[in-house]
């Protein structure tokens, strides 16, 4: 039976293609559609078929490094894990109604049939699965390692001043990065006054309001001044709408301001030169 | 087994520069010399450098912020220095905050800022 | 590997703290993570030393998958925490230290739990993982 449906599979490979694509196009996820283009669906649509039909001939092994390959290439292309499993469905049921109109199984035969089928698909699953969720979780790791190299350096501007700028939502785990950041950077770059400039912030809330005060106390007991720089209008009315209190903390609108600030704090300022 | 923290006079001001993790016994005694030393000397000031301290809990702090008040309360200023990162961050986690102390990155950076506070 | 401190005096606080940092710095941890975790033990084991008298505090070298971590586990069969909701408040202190205690070392670790009968004892074990 395994070798009817393989010959049957091989030598129908075209019609298949098309069918599936065809039934594909009308019932799987539309983000799979507008991920890419007709052309790059059609040529993906076709490299998955040809990686089940090899599922025949090819090597466990092979097979293996195939689906992984192939995993790796759908999960960068954004095609959902739905659109997989569901194009297993529909790949045996395409097999399945062809086989029936060509006659190659009857009714006595269909039960041989359908447990062949099985044998062959469920691994395949398993396999596929697998593979795509191994792919999709090292995505997200990495995705995750470049959102913490992003988080937050503190640059020297002048003598004793540095700043650092914060962008994006800032939770827990990040809060620690910048802290860490912050004071570490403070001490070998011998920093006095430390800008943090929150432009780039899109909410403040009471959590991130928290680990900013947090942080700003910390920089005064390793023994410098902290200014938050870049509270925009808005910014400020959360900040007192929502009950935060930042008195202890010296903030300052624009980052020009908090650098005159700085300059004063360490006996300095900038002067125009005469020509 | 106790030993004592050394505290070194220059001029006006105490310098003490703590140089091994401190026990709850260490840290006691240190309160009570510090003081006899301040009220024997009538310094002014007082620098103490942690640039060596790898860790301070919550016992320790309370000791350290008590000596400091009391320090106020003879006369002397307190400027603490060479707080580690790691040390500042579970302080603050902690919810340690050490408020009204002052601080400086080292004990160089301390000693000028309390030359300027006791207006030298 | 597993080992553990017996808590009876001052100094056995100072045992404890030494065997945290050495587990810490053998498994990978960060300095700042290394004064978290040294700085959690010390709160517990003064815990157990002022108000249980005497206990034991384990740290343990934990693996949940991919994530590999440290747990310490304070255990003690002192007199008990009455009310676990008051002492997981900020500010509460029942010896005048500076209230930082339990809920200081919650936020140190990672995670937290902790189980008192009174007149049996208390056993809390915290975690933290490495990032």
């Amino acid at each position: 039976m395994r070798k009817k449906i393989f010959q049957y599979v091989q030598s129908h490979s075209d019609e298949i293609l098309i069918e599936w694509i065809e039934l594909m196009r009308t019932e799987a996820d539309e983000r799979a559609f507008q991920a890419m283009s007709d052309q790059m669906f059609t040529k993906t649509s076709s490299e998955f078929i040809q990686l089940v039909m090899s599922n025949f001939s090819d090597s466990e092994e092979k097979f293996q490094k195939r689906a992984v390959d192939f995993s790796e290439k759908i999960v960068r292309l954004g095609w959902p894990l739905a659109m997989i499993t569901e194009g297993l469905r529909v790949f045996g049921q395409i097999v399945e109604q062809g086989m029936q109109r060509s006659g190659a199984i009857d009714q006595h035969s269909y039960i041989d049939f359908t447990a062949e089928i099985n044998n062959w698909v469920f691994p395949m699953y398993k396999t596929i699965t697998e593979a795509y969720t191994t792919s999709w979780e090292r995505t997200v790791s990495l995705q995750k390692i470049a959102l913490q190299e992003l988080s937050a350096p503190l640059i020297p501007v002048f003598d004793k001043i540095s700043v650092m700028p914060l962008v994006g939502t800032i939770d827990t785990e990040r809060a620690r990065q910048i802290m860490e950041n912050l004071l570490e950077g403070v001490v070998s770059h011998r920093a006095e006054v430390v800008l943090i400039d929150i432009t780039g912030v899109p909410v403040v809330d009471t959590m991130v309001a928290h680990h900013i005060i947090q942080a700003a106390e910390a920089v005064r007991l390793v023994g410098a001044k902290c200014t938050i720089v870049g509270i925009r209008p808005e910014i400020a009315q959360t900040i007192v709408n929502l009950g935060i209190n930042l008195e202890d903390v010296t903030t300052t609108s624009t980052m020009k301001k908090g650098v005159e600030q700085a300059l004063a704090a360490t006996s300095r300022q900038i002067v125009g030169v005469q020509e | 087994m106790n030993m004592r923290i050394p505290i070194l006079k220059l001029h006006d001001c105490l310098l003490i520069s703590i140089q091994w993790e401190l026990d709850d016994q260490t840290a006691l005694q240190f309160q009570e010399d510090l003081l006899h030393k301040i009220h024997e000397t009538s310094a002014r000031g007082v620098v103490i450098d942690f640039t060596s301290i790898d860790f301070i809990d919550s016992f320790i702090a309370k000791v350290l912020g008590d000596v400091i008040s009391m320090s106020k309360l003879m006369g002397a200023k307190v400027v603490i220095t060479g707080i580690q990162p790691a040390v500042a961050i579970t302080l603050i986690e902690l919810g340690i905050r050490l408020e009204e102390v002052m601080t400086a990155l080292d004990l160089e950076k301390g000693l000028e800022k309390l030359q300027r506070e006791l207006g030298d | 590997m597993d080992s553990s401190v017996k808590i009876i005096n001052e100094w056995d606080i100072v045992a404890a703290r030494q065997l945290g940092r050495n587990v810490a710095k053998e498994l990978g941890f960060g300095t700042v993570d290394q004064a978290r975790i040294t700085t959690a033990i010390s709160e517990l084991a003064r815990n157990i030393y002022l108000y249980a008298g005497q206990g034991e505090i384990t740290i343990e070298k934990v693996e949940n998958g991919a994530k590999k971590g440290l747990t310490i586990i304070s255990c003690d069969e002192g007199p008990g925490i009455p009310d676990l909701r008051k002492v997981m408040e900020d500010g509460f202190s029942t010896s005048g230290g500076l209230g930082a205690g339990l809920p200081g070392v919650k936020r140190l670790m990672d995670e937290f739990s902790i189980e008192s009968t009174p007149g049996e004892g208390t056993l809390i074990k915290s975690v933290k993982w490495l990032r």
